[in-house]
């Protein structure tokens, strides 16, 4: 696969410094996890990596190929990305949602074939909405639709996930089997990139952090080196308790007084 | 789209090149559009489309040939009888075919083209008319009755009309000239100008229309307008024979020399506002009133 | 995929089979159902031939494709804005079409010229609706019909403007552009060829277009290459309308009401919905047609008057749930 490479990049948030440039390299099998408080750019930045957003600076890479050398169809073989929002103008269910995921895989005069809806029925089996299929999105709950969205970048199964915020809505075990999900493909040689805003959930599932100050201001690493208390609480603007469960940290907030 | 020549388009065409040497029974007439229209044989059943073409062909004496009319064809009496095909702005055309005419009078500025010119294509002879003097009213007539093969009644029409409109004309030559204004509309309010019909009447009565000069055909203006061009006659039509009603809303400003003298004339509309031989009676009305008028100073 | 995609066109080419047989046999005229056919196999009356060759078979030809043409210009505008509620005459387009069609005719232009500058006029109406409905944020269904609405009534204000400066000769010809009227119709084989094209182009276009429905940025992300599909979408409507207004004048409504009807039914595949639109608009509007034709025969009514009835209730309808 081809590694996600940021390149002295700068996201462009209107009225805000240029900040630290960011230069990474998301390689296959790596699990980054974007911490941030509100408003840092988090989403700015994912959907800047997507290349749906021009960046201030730098560029955004796949393998050795700017994304704007690309077409919008090879980078879509290469980066999915499930995104925190999602609008339906028109209704439609929930398998013909998760079959869009096909789109970047099929010429212009293919129909979706037997195979097709197969892999899609099999995304949404292991995102427990299988038995949904017929439902009409527009009637499902809030976590039920977060499930379908990721069902749909499954079937897309790009060698990059990009997520924005994936855990919402979901109850906890959902949550867990979500973020196992993505340690599985992970393990099997793609990598993953998401902004999450549960310190835990990022302490415990990632293996690469970056953390996005509102100034612009950043850093990255392995995620052990970047879980340094006094950096998280200048992070979030929050003390912290931190105590250690099961070999990793965990981070509880402070009670103000 | 591929038009193959009409048999009409066929007859011009021989025609032009024949010329001189007509078919027997041939009759030939230039239209209004400046169309040359050739019928083999004098028209038979004829489609008359706006209501002033329908007087017209009966002024022609080929009333008994008329096979359709249109909406409003309420002159002379018989026109009710005939069958309708709707509207002037749109006709019914299945109707018209089936009524199987052989010539059809258009009207230039009241039909519209994409109509007549798919009657064209269906082979049919369109006459289109648009007569805007009093000659070419006369002149209207005899074409007509050329084409329908009723000379004599026809011609004798037009005499009458063209005698009767030069006796006005001498008769009026050194009247002392009168500010009219007509009103052809009430709301919104509208007149006509020199270049109308109506407004050759009221030159023919040795009146000046006050709104003579306006670039438009049939001007809206405003009552302001009215009163600043102070008239000393008013004229009006209205909505239907005998109401006055629209000249009421002028007997509230008696600065207007026409109110003040009391020079407030209702003229049937359906005598002036169609260009045909029943002119010649609205005329003569019109001039009365003028004289009423000057008989007032 | 394919199967389930054929059927209903199928049972949408019967029906528009039967609305132009229907509307061929009806008139003010009556030709018996039977003689319809012998007519157009050559045989019957010479008045029976005219009626039904030269006047009804165009005529239903022409409806046929102004409706098509009508809705898929609002199924395509109805994707671009993932906005049920958009079609050619709410938003202004057709207002647009009508007064590049009137300047072309009061210059005293005809033919190609008046159909170019028809498309020049729905294709500027088509910028400044989305221009001003963009503005800074996205779109709101409020936001876009105010602008459509406002530009429309602009337009409309221009029409009125040119009917009272134009000649009277002039005058029968352009007032039924404001009515919608397809008795002027001449002849239907442009507008019947573009119909064709564009139910062919859609189908290689439909699953992006699927995509789009679900807004650019997940578009994007799924491989479409947004703004040129964009743009592609705003054209097409453009030359679609520009045809159907050159043609019959501005009628109202048939890019509602059809591709609401057939998605109620069908779902929201455009590559079903969108050939499925051409039949259907054109079934209603012939069938819309034949009713002008005969309900006051006689008198004839534009088109437009019978599909402004069927077409407010439904808008109203859509407008009132969609709150």
């Amino acid at each position: 696969m081809n590694p996600l490479r940021a390149k002295e990049l700068v996201i462009d948030i209107p009225g805000r410094d240029d900040g630290q440039p960011l230069s990474f390299t998301v390689e296959p099998g790596q699990i980054w996890g974007v911490l941030g408080p509100n408003g840092a750019g988090k989403t700015t930045l994912l959907h800047t990596l997507a290349g749906l957003r021009p960046p201030r600076q730098g560029t955004v890479c796949l393998a050795d190929y700017s994304l704007t050398e690309l077409r919008r169809r090879q980078i879509s073989q290469q980066l999915g990305l499930v995104f925190q929002e999602r609008q339906d103008g028109f209704p439609a269910t929930v398998l013909e949602t998760a079959l869009i995921g096909r789109h970047p895989w099929l010429s212009p005069w293919q129909m979706e074939s037997g195979e097709d809806e197969r892999i899609a029925r099999q995304a949404l089996e292991t995102l427990d909405v299988g038995q949904l299929s017929d439902r009409l999105v527009s009637t499902l709950s809030g976590g039920e639709r977060q499930r379908v969205a990721i069902a749909t970048v499954l079937t897309q199964a790009p060698d990059t996930w990009l997520l924005d915020e994936p855990t919402n809505h979901l109850d906890l075990h959902h949550q867990v089997s979500v973020l196992e999900l993505l340690t599985e493909q992970a393990r099997s040689g793609r990598s993953v990139f998401m902004c999450l805003h549960d310190l835990n959930l990022a302490a415990r599932w990632c293996n690469h952090l970056l953390l996005l100050y509102p100034n612009g201001d950043a850093c990255w690493g392995p995620a052990e080196r970047m879980l340094a208390p006094a950096a998280l609480e200048r992070l979030y603007d929050q003390e912290l308790l931190t105590v250690e469960v099961d070999g990793a940290p965990l981070f509880v907030p402070k009670k103000a007084r | 789209m591929l038009t193959f020549p009409t048999p009409l388009q066929v007859i011009v065409a021989a025609s032009l090149l024949w010329q001189g040497t007509a078919v027997a029974g041939e009759v030939c007439a230039r239209d209004d559009t400046g169309e040359q229209v050739c019928l083999e044989q004098p028209a038979s059943r004829i489609a008359a489309l706006s209501p002033g073409a329908t007087e017209l062909v009966w002024a022609a004496g080929a009333g008994d040939q008329v096979v359709a009319v249109v909406s409003y064809s309420d002159y002379p009496e018989e026109a009710k009888d005939v069958t309708s095909v709707g509207s002037h702005t749109r006709m019914d055309l299945e109707r018209l075919m089936e009524l199987e005419p052989d010539l059809v009078i258009g009207w230039v500025t009241g039909n519209p083209p994409e109509q007549l010119e798919a009657l064209k294509e269906l082979g049919l002879p369109v006459f289109s008319i648009e007569p805007r003097t009093f000659e070419a009213v006369s002149h209207t007539i005899e074409r007509l009755a050329t084409l329908a093969g009723t000379e004599e009644e026809g011609f004798a029409e037009a005499h009458r009309f063209r005698r009767g409109i030069a006796e006005l004309e001498a008769q009026y030559r050194d009247a002392e000239p009168v500010p009219v204004f007509y009103q052809v509309w009430d709301e919104p309010l509208m007149t006509v100008n020199d270049e109308h019909l109506i407004g050759k009447v009221i030159t023919l009565c040795g009146g000046v229309n006050v709104f003579g000069d306006l670039e438009r055909l049939v001007p809206r203006i405003s009552p302001e307008a009215v009163i600043g061009a102070n008239p000393e006659a008013i004229l009006a039509g209205g909505m239907g024979e005998e109401n006055r009603h629209w000249l009421t809303r002028w007997e509230e400003f008696p600065s207007i020399e026409a109110t003040g003298k009391d020079n407030l004339y209702f003229i049937p509309p359906s005598l002036v506002q169609r260009p045909t031989p029943r002119m010649l009676e609205g005329s003569r009305l019109f001039c009365e009133k003028l004289d009423d008028a000057r008989a007032r100073r | 995929m394919s199967r389930p995609l054929l059927k209903p066109l199928l049972v949408l080419v019967l029906a528009g089979l039967a609305a132009m047989v229907l509307s061929v046999g009806t008139g003010s005229v009556s030709v018996p159902p039977g003689q319809v056919l012998a007519v157009i196999l050559g045989e019957g009356s010479g008045l029976q031939q005219t009626l039904v060759l030269e006047l009804r078979l165009p005529r239903t030809l022409s409806a046929f494709a102004t409706g098509g043409l009508l809705a898929v210009a609002g199924a395509l505008m109805q994707v671009l804005l993932r906005n049920p509620l958009a079609d050619p005459y709410v938003l202004g387009l057709s207002g647009g079409a009508a007064v590049g069609a009137l300047l072309a005719m009061l210059a005293g232009l005809g033919g190609l010229i008046v159909s170019g500058s028809a498309f020049a006029g729905a294709l500027l109406a088509t910028l400044m609706v989305f221009g001003l409905a963009h503005g800074t944020g996205s779109w709101t269904p409020s936001r876009l019909l105010l602008t459509g609405v406002v530009v429309a009534a602009g337009w409309g204000a221009v029409i009125t403007l040119m009917l009272a400066i134009s000649p009277a000769q002039r005058l029968p010809g352009m007032l039924y552009w404001l009515m919608g009227d397809v008795s002027y119709a001449r002849s239907p084989w442009p507008a019947l060829v573009l119909l064709l094209l564009v139910c062919l182009l859609v189908v290689p276009l439909g699953r992006s277009l699927n995509v789009l429905a679900r807004g650019p940025m997940q578009a994007a992300a799924l491989g479409v290459a947004v703004r040129p599909l964009e743009w592609t979408i705003y054209i097409l409507a453009s030359l679609l309308t520009a045809t159907a207004v050159t043609m019959a004048g501005s009628i109202g409504f048939v890019g509602l009401v059809v591709p609401h009807m057939l998605r109620l039914v069908l779902g929201n595949d455009q590559r079903l919905i969108l050939p499925a639109c051409a039949l259907a608009g054109g079934t209603l509007l012939v069938l819309a047609d034949t009713l002008a034709r005969v309900v006051i025969a006689p008198e004839q009514l534009p088109v437009g008057v019978i599909t402004a009835l069927l077409g407010v209730p439904t808008f109203l309808y859509l407008l009132y749930r969609s709150r």
